[in-house]
């Protein structure tokens, strides 16, 4: 029974991990930059999805998809704002603008954050779900929520995977982040190549967002452990491996349940850390890195 | 990019302090009491400088140093109540330990995983503080039966010194031939290591050195706030701010650390009218700074000086 | 139903403490000798972001408005001076020396949260400052008082000890849990914080003396997010009822607990879901859900109460949470104790604030004396102040217990399973 109740639970919050951390790893491995403000997009969509059904009162689908438009916006906003600025200013030295971009979007991070708990309190806050009401599976009985995140998020990752090896944009996508001055060569328009990664890395911080606040729920405390938490299933993936974070996601995910129900829910996130701590010594580039 | 000589920037900082020494005559004990806690995070700031700026090392966890050093202290004047100059020492000690043990990764991984690391050890001393509570004071936070002073002119003055000689010590290590050894590992070890320089010695140096500063800094704040939390100490907010003080302040600089972090603290008291929204306005400006002035408040002031 | 029979008692019982109240509302709007016209500075040091301590600062303006309106204190106008203290100790501790030594205000008001109001507590005699708070629980903030009177008596606990709040949750569990619905086993689930540690401790006590027995005692971290795994081991030793002690935490584990359609009751301490946009926060999850407390709209504890919450959601637009109710006796019984005292001189004030005797919107408060082992902690009991167990219905708060001032009957959710484990 436990052991049903672990294999279930643990697979919707690890697929929630694996769409969040797969924007991550992808504007990573295109653009090489570590976006800090991660979680503070996806506490945006959750709380425009939020307020959508509160202030203007649409229905569950209008705000969860008003969520991911401003998820979107907000994270074009971020590109354009903070890191395209950076990336192209000559005050900065090339090996320094990776420090400076990640101050930067963690400085940028934490407005949002102030900015939500300003206008609509630090109090967490939840969408409406779209499905409701129970099922049993293997004798679990499991929220229909739960299984509707599970199958959009490989919904959508399965899509990114199409547009990524079976479309031309993506293939070009594809080849920027293996070799960025390559592609030049090939006449791909790095700058197109840049706002399409940051568009679909939008688009999946929305829905990523969106489905946990239909889920778990999100405050404006939330906005470090987003970020925290897409980072270390990256890095333990391997920098810049968008199978690696995948596989990373389930790895973190289960050790995190399973370690919430035979331990405790207060050490949950432990054993995840010490495994990164230990996975680093290592193998420093992860379990599929190849920067 | 030039920038003033070592001494000249010394003999500037020197004169500062002895003017802020005059502070008490006719700042009031709020004031004071501000200045206190701005130039202990300013301590807080260089010290994450030299490792940040100067070793490279991308250290997330600045408040692991100082939650070990302070809480080190702390639970040793709640235990045994030695005389409070032991407890500083223990608790610098403390913290150099953990700047070993933090400096054990730093030598095998880099960049963003080293970053990942240090934040992992954030985490790992909050929930060692958070659950052995009968010994921390756990959330509530540890309260310590001695202070230095209650008198703020006292607690001003022993703050402000204790940040310039720390200060200059930093500063002149940064400029030392240690300091450009750092810096050539820093950006690219292994040609540092085939210069024939000893890597791995000079980064532990300077582990060893923003360990004890650190450490020694918790330990002192403590002992002026009375009480000890992770809140204030360890919280990897704290850390946050800790890491805009000094790139605010300007990066590499050391001395200009203490600039961002007199910066913070007297802008966000300043915007308190603004209420809410102060911390939103104080982090914009941070982050215009950031965006349009990289080189920090330090680094437009030497420009603005230098003829050319 | 006897309910008219009951209510008559209770205001014939009220009915003399209003009397006293008139009196003192009375003296309050008199000029008697105004020493100046300085106003009197309160300032308010709380958590303006979070739903609960967003009421603070509300009601504390609410009451000096009132106050004002009615001519002051002796001619003096209360002026409240309001600082967010982002729910952090440090930045309370920045406040509270700005208040005392900048504004040099005569009394504060601050934080729902014990941590912070224990890192105030050394500082109200280092600054000879009187402090009231309004929503912080535990027991340990008066027993330093007791440990050091002479430094420490300048704080005043306005709201109940975590202890006495766990007693009338026991209280009213006994009355509609055991009695009613005859349960017999409980879980203890609290968010590890300072206010649940003596609040969990009574439980375990009182509990198992009404009858219930306590399989179980959980401790959750506040930053959980994820309550699926405590759920689920709670569901797993079947249990009557969750008794909760949660404030930090609301929302989430009240949304899960609905979709996940936990069939266990939930019953005890939330704080969260005291406040009136609790429903809308969890998309009307909460609908069942059984909290405590000392107030709640449309209960008329005394006759001050209802007139209190009208005015409040008339400015603000919504309820007051529960520290808002206690913020705003505050500031009507610091002006009356200055009025009282003669003097806003903190010695002078302290004496003036023990001898309190105010009827306000939670009760009639009065303060433990110097002797009891929590000195200047509410008194509680039938005279004073007694708690109340109240229940979200339909989008609204509906009090269950008392029976004598209760306005409706116990109603749950089609999922929660009554004695499912019997």
């Amino acid at each position: 029974m436990l052991f049903w109740q672990i294999l279930v639970d643990g697979f919707a919050i690890s697929s929630l991990y694996a769409l969040g951390a797969t924007g991550f790893a992808l504007i990573f491995g295109v653009s090489g930059v570590l976006n800090l403000s991660h979680g503070a997009l996806m506490v945006t969509a959750v709380v425009a999805a939020w307020a959508a059904g509160n202030d203007l009162h649409v229905g569950a689908y209008a705000g969860a998809a008003l969520g991911v438009g401003v998820g979107l916006v907000a994270t074009l906003f971020t590109y354009f704002l903070i890191v395209r600025p950076l990336q192209q200013t000559r005050k900065i030295r090339e090996e320094e603008k990776e420090i400076f971009i990640l101050t930067a979007t963690l400085l940028w991070g934490i407005m949002i954050q102030e900015l939500i708990a300003y206008l609509y309190t630090n109090n967490a806050k939840t969408v409406a779900p779209i499905v409701e009401g129970v099922v049993r599976i293997a004798g679990v009985r499991t929220p229909t929520n739960e299984i509707f995140t599970a199958v959009v998020c490989w919904l959508v990752i399965g899509i990114l995977w199409l547009l990524v090896n079976r479309t031309r944009a993506g293939k070009a996508v594809l080849a920027a982040s293996m070799n960025p001055r390559g592609v030049t060569l090939l006449g791909v328009e790095l700058a197109h190549v840049y706002i399409a990664v940051w568009a679909i890395y939008g688009i999946l911080v929305g829905v990523a967002g969106v489905l946990l606040g239909m889920f778990l729920g999100v405050s404006s405390y939330s906005v470090g452990p987003l970020t925290a938490s897409a980072f270390s299933i990256v890095v333990l993936g391997g920098l810049g491996s968008v199978s690696g974070a995948l596989i990373a996601a389930y790895v973190v995910g289960y050790l995190e349940t399973i370690t919430a129900y035979l331990i405790s829910p207060a050490y949950r996130t432990i054993p995840a850390l010490l495994l990164l701590v230990a996975v680093m010594y290592v193998s420093p580039r992860g379990l599929l890195g190849r920067r | 990019m030039g920038s003033l000589s070592t001494s000249r920037i010394l003999l500037i900082g020197l004169a500062a302090v002895v003017l802020a020494s005059f502070l008490p005559l006719w700042a009031s004990g709020y004031i004071l009491g501000l200045l206190t806690l701005a130039y202990y995070f300013g301590v807080f700031a260089m010290a994450w400088d030299l490792l940040f700026g100067f070793a490279g090392e991308v250290n997330f966890g600045p408040t692991f140093l100082i939650g070990t050093g302070a809480y080190t202290a702390g639970i040793l004047d709640n235990l045994y109540q030695p005389p409070i100059w032991m407890c500083l020492v223990a608790g610098a000690l403390a913290a150099v330990a953990g700047g070993v043990v933090l400096a054990l990764p730093a030598l095998r991984v880099r960049g963003p995983y080293f970053g990942l690391t240090t934040l992992v050890a954030v985490l790992m001393l909050q929930n060692f503080i958070v659950v052995d509570a009968s010994l921390t004071g756990g959330e509530i936070g540890l309260t310590v039966p001695d202070v230095i002073s209650i008198s703020d002119a006292i607690n001003y003055l022993i703050a402000l010194w204790f940040m310039a000689m720390s200060g200059a010590i930093l500063f002149a290590l940064s400029r030392s031939p240690v300091g450009l050894i750092l810096q050539a590992s820093g950006q690219d070890a292994v040609q540092a290591g085939a210069l024939g320089f000893n890597v791995t010695k000079h980064k532990l140096t300077a582990f060893i050195i923003s360990a004890f500063f650190s450490g020694l800094a918790g330990a002192l704040l403590i002992f002026y706030l009375g009480s000890a939390s992770v809140g204030t100490l360890v919280d990897i907010t704290v850390g946050v701010q800790i890491i805009i003080a000094a790139v605010v302040g300007g990066r590499r600089t050391i001395l200009g650390a203490v600039l961002g972090a007199v910066f913070l603290i007297a802008m966000s008291e300043a915007l308190r009218p603004l209420g809410d929204l102060s911390n939103f306005v104080v982090f914009a400006m941070a982050l215009v700074v950031v965006l349009l002035f990289p080189s920090g408040f330090f680094g437009l002031l030497t420009r603005a000086r230098e003829p050319s | 139903m006897k309910k008219p029979a009951a209510h008559g008692a209770s205001a014939s019982r009220l009915g003399l403490l209003s009397t006293s109240a008139a009196i003192f509302a009375f003296a309050l709007a008199t000029p008697g000798y105004a020493q100046s016209n300085t106003p009197i500075k309160i300032a308010v040091i709380a958590e303006a972001q979070a739903v609960a301590g967003s009421s603070i600062p509300q009601a504390a303006q609410l009451a000096a408005d009132e106050i004002n309106a009615a001519g002051g204190v002796d001619g003096r106008k209360i002026e409240i001076i309001s600082y967010d203290n982002h729910s952090s100790a440090a930045e309370s501790v920045r406040a509270f020396q700005r208040a005392a030594t900048e504004d040099h205000v005569n009394a504060v008001i601050a934080s729902y949260i014990s941590e912070v109001v224990l890192a105030l507590e050394p500082w109200t005699g280092r600054l000879k400052t009187v402090m009231v708070t309004p929503g912080a629980a535990s027991d340990v903030i008066t027993q330093n008082i007791a440990k050091d009177y002479n430094n420490l008596k300048y704080t005043f606990h306005g709201y109940s000890t975590s202890t006495s709040i766990a007693d009338a949750t026991c209280d009213a569990a006994k009355e509609l849990l055991v009695k009613d619905l005859h349960f017999k086993s409980a879980v203890v689930m609290s968010e590890d914080a300072a206010w649940t540690t003596p609040l969990d401790a009574e439980y375990l006590k009182c509990l198992p003396q009404i009858g219930l027995k306590v399989i179980d005692h959980i401790r959750v971290s506040p930053d959980t997010t994820d309550f699926t795994p405590i759920y689920n081991k709670i569901e797993g030793e079947k249990p009557d009822v969750m008794i909760t002690g949660i404030s930090h935490v609301g929302v989430q584990p009240t949304v899960q607990w609905k979709q996940q359609e936990v069939p266990i009751p939930m019953f005890g301490i939330s704080s969260q879901a005291t406040n009136s946009s609790f429903w809308q926060d969890t998309n009307g999850a909460v609908e069942g859900v059984l909290y405590g407390a000392f107030s709640g709209p449309g209960v008329a504890v005394t006759p001050k109460t209802l007139p209190f919450v009208a005015a409040f959601n008339k400015r603000y637009g919504n309820n007051p949470s529960y520290c808002g109710y206690t913020a705003y006796d505050e500031v009507y019984y610091i002006a009356d104790a200055i009025k009282r005292a003669g003097s806003t001189e903190p010695d002078k004030l302290v004496d003036a604030l023990e001898k309190t005797d105010w009827v306000g919107a939670i009760g009639r408060i009065q303060f433990k004396g110097k002797d009891s082992p929590n000195p200047h902690a509410l008194k509680i009991g039938p005279d004073t102040i007694t708690g109340l167990m109240l229940q979200w219905q339909d989008g609204k708060q509906v009090n269950l217990w008392p029976a004598n001032v209760a306005n409706g009957k116990l109603k749950f959710p089609k999922f929660v399973k009554l004695g499912a484990a019997n």
